[in-house]
């Protein structure tokens, strides 16, 4: 067994790779719950592989074929419908535990110097994840499928000179059709799960380069022991290790509670008139996305312009990658910020879930006020960021964790 | 800070639960109630033998086996090939396609028959039990009949020797005070009001109101179960899965609260 070991050891860096990223791979020694959605978004990336794998072996993808499919799926392959509410449950899964991820961020300043690239990889990954989610939801060519794709892409025809010509590029046709179906799944199953990987990848690199971060916001390198290693960590296998299984528990027992008795999220994970084939010649009578893009879609229609709209979402999203610059806070932690950024991070997480809320439900004056407000909320938070995080008071954080 | 998460949450979860907008029954208001009962294979073998006799004439299943359902019902095979299929060439593994061809329903209906595998998923099982039971006669349309909960439905009442006629009718109701309570006059004769749109049997059906709604119990069970086969096992299953990870859970906490030592 040794001398395979080693036989091993010596063509490939097994014992150096393990060190390095887990049994001597120091994290801080103190953190809180907020920590743990990362290894959550793991755990749901691989069910999701997984669950998505055992799908394509019952799913055709034609414009006759899918919607039957997906039922073939449900009813006659042995536990088919637990795959797919595995595969249905963990997208919505996978948002929830990567917003509440990218809150931590905020909260701590996760991004902060020298986590910029950490964060410019996350939110690489989260666009992929939006696009993902997109792709996938149009493929089982229910009614929501097909409208909620016809929304989607229109937008993009709303670009100036190259919108209709793009449109029909990303169709394949010059209306949704079986060749809309067929890329939208080469691209669902290959093309974007790769660069989701491959992003994850570099995120964990960059990570594991520059060191976790922790909830006081402090530099855990400056107090070091005899052998360079920081006083305030532990090795990250096995203590944090334990400490994940904790949370997969907890988040296991979620998920089955969802994937069991609400595999529909009372409609929020997968939506009522999903249930009927998609029909090009009558249109829901609502048609609202499911709730992870709900935000940017209210967003889109508190904008009374098509191309206006489409800028404002594009912006929301993009804007969230230059966080690293916009803080100009002496301290990391909201802990020690002062009250401006406390009370500016509590209204963007209001205006994020109310926009949330009026992205599921059809408009009212009343709403379109309401949507509008929070935009505004949501962009305040980012453009003033560097005014109120470099005038406010902080106090200071202590030396230790 | 806590103040700041906890809060975060009981927002969220205000927003979760919050109500949606319009009535889900159409003209009808509210659906009525109705809850499943899906290991009543008694109630589901009525409501397929109701579905074969009175709707898959137009209707299909065609996600549906006929042998799934034979197995989950409990129906003899041959019992079912007896009673419930008319059709020779039908196989027990075969979709239950039905015997309508799309092109005569056109002509016939103006819009084909949907297919009904999906419809308590689609809408609800509560939908599809007060649509069924709410025709009414109306002499302005194809069949002579209108619906309250989907106006305008191409549809004829097919149960109606079964429920005998409905009318759209005005009846008194008696009206309330701003704190709830019912109006009286000063004699203390309560002050009703005439409301209209509402359904009145004129009772010259086969069945009883009670018998009938039964039937369309056992018929929207039954389409309950139809539309997601695997739920009588899927709630079953999660209970062993959430009292796993649970166990799972305590387990993993100990193990690592035995560890935290370590370094506290």
């Amino acid at each position: 067994m040794d001398t395979i070991y080693k036989w091993f050891n010596e063509r490939l860096p097994i014992s150096n790779t393990f060190e390095r990223h887990l049994s001597k791979h120091p994290v801080p020694k103190k953190v809180n719950f907020w920590y743990l959605f990362g290894a959550l978004a793991s755990v749901v990336l691989i069910v999701q592989i997984l669950s998505g794998i055992w799908l394509m072996f019952g799913y055709e993808n034609s414009e006759e074929g899918a919607f039957a499919s997906v039922e073939y799926i449900m009813r006659d392959i042995d536990y088919g419908w637990l795959i797919r509410y595995m595969h249905t449950t963990g997208a919505s899964m996978f948002f929830a535990v990567v917003y509440l991820h990218m809150f931590r961020g905020l909260l701590y300043g996760s991004y902060k110097k020298p986590r910029e690239l950490v964060w410019i990889f996350g939110m690489s990954i989260y666009l992929i994840m939006m696009a993902e989610g997109f792709l996938g939801y149009v493929l089982p060519y229910g009614q929501m499928s097909y409208w909620g794709a016809q929304v989607i892409i229109s937008l993009f025809g709303a670009i100036p000179y190259i919108g209709e010509s793009l449109e029909i590029w990303i169709r394949g046709d010059y209306y949704i059709s079986g060749s809309t179906i067929s890329r939208f799944f080469a691209l669902h199953v290959v093309a974007l799960p790769l660069m989701l990987i491959a992003l994850v990848f570099m995120h964990l690199v960059a990570l594991h380069e520059v060191g976790a971060g922790n909830p006081e916001g402090i530099d855990i390198e400056k107090h070091l022991d005899d052998d360079g290693i920081p006083l305030d960590s532990v090795p990250f296998f096995p203590y944090k290790v334990l400490n994940a299984l904790v949370g997969i528990g907890v988040f296991g027992t979620v998920f089955a509670i969802f994937m069991f008795f609400f595999p529909e999220g009372g409609g929020y994970f997968i939506e009522a008139p999903n249930f009927e084939e998609a029909n090009p010649l009558s249109t829901p009578e609502h048609i609202a996305p499911v709730w992870y893009y709900s935000p940017y879609y209210s967003m889109l229609r508190a904008v009374p312009d098509k191309l206006g709209g489409f800028v404002v979402m594009a912006a929301a999203v993009a804007i969230l990658f230059v966080v690293p610059w916009l803080d100009r806070s002496k301290v990391n932690s909201i802990r020690y910020k002062g009250i401006w950024s406390k009370i500016a991070i509590l209204l963007f997480a209001v205006s994020f879930i109310t926009l949330g809320y009026l992205g599921t439900v059809p408009v009212t004056e009343i709403r379109t006020l309401m949507s509008i407000i929070c935009t505004v909320i949501y962009f305040s938070f980012f453009l003033l960021m560097p005014i109120y995080t470099s005038f406010e008071k902080t106090s200071v954080p202590p030396e230790r964790l | 800070m806590k103040h700041i998460t906890s809060l975060f949450f009981v927002i969220f979860a205000a927003y979760m639960f919050s109500a949606g907008d319009g009535a889900p029954c159409g003209d009808y208001g509210e659906c009525d109630t109705f809850e499943p009962d899906l290991w009543n294979n008694e109630s589901l073998q009525k409501g397929f033998s109701t579905y074969i006799n009175y709707c898959y004439g137009c209707h299909s299943l065609k996600y549906s086996r006929w042998n799934r359902i034979a197995t989950d019902l409990d129906i003899p095979e041959d019992l079912m090939f007896k009673y419930l299929i008319f059709d020779s060439e039908v196989k027990s593994g075969d979709l239950m396609t039905g015997s309508m061809i799309k092109f005569n329903a056109e002509q016939w209906f103006g819009v084909a028959p949907p297919d009904l595998t999906l419809v308590t998923r689609a809408h609800s099982p509560e939908w599809v039990y007060t649509y069924l039971r709410t025709f009414y006669e109306d002499g302005s349309k194809q069949y002579g009949v209108n619906n309250l909960v989907y106006p305008g439905a191409a549809m004829p009442n097919v149960l109606l020797s079964l429920q005998g006629q409905q009318i759209l009718g005005c009846k008194d109701m008696l009206t309330y005070a701003s704190n709830g309570g019912v109006k009286r006059d000063e004699t203390g004769n309560n002050i009703t009001e005439e409301r209209c749109g509402y359904l009145l049997s004129l009772n010259n059906g086969q069945l009883s109101t009670e018998e009938f709604d039964q039937l369309i119990y056992d018929l929207t069970n039954f389409l309950t179960y139809v539309g997601e086969p695997a739920k009588r096992v899927r709630e079953r299953m999660g209970w062993y899965v959430i009292f796993f990870f649970i166990i799972f859970t305590a387990l993993a906490h100990l193990l690592y609260r035995e560890y935290q030592k370590d370094y506290h």
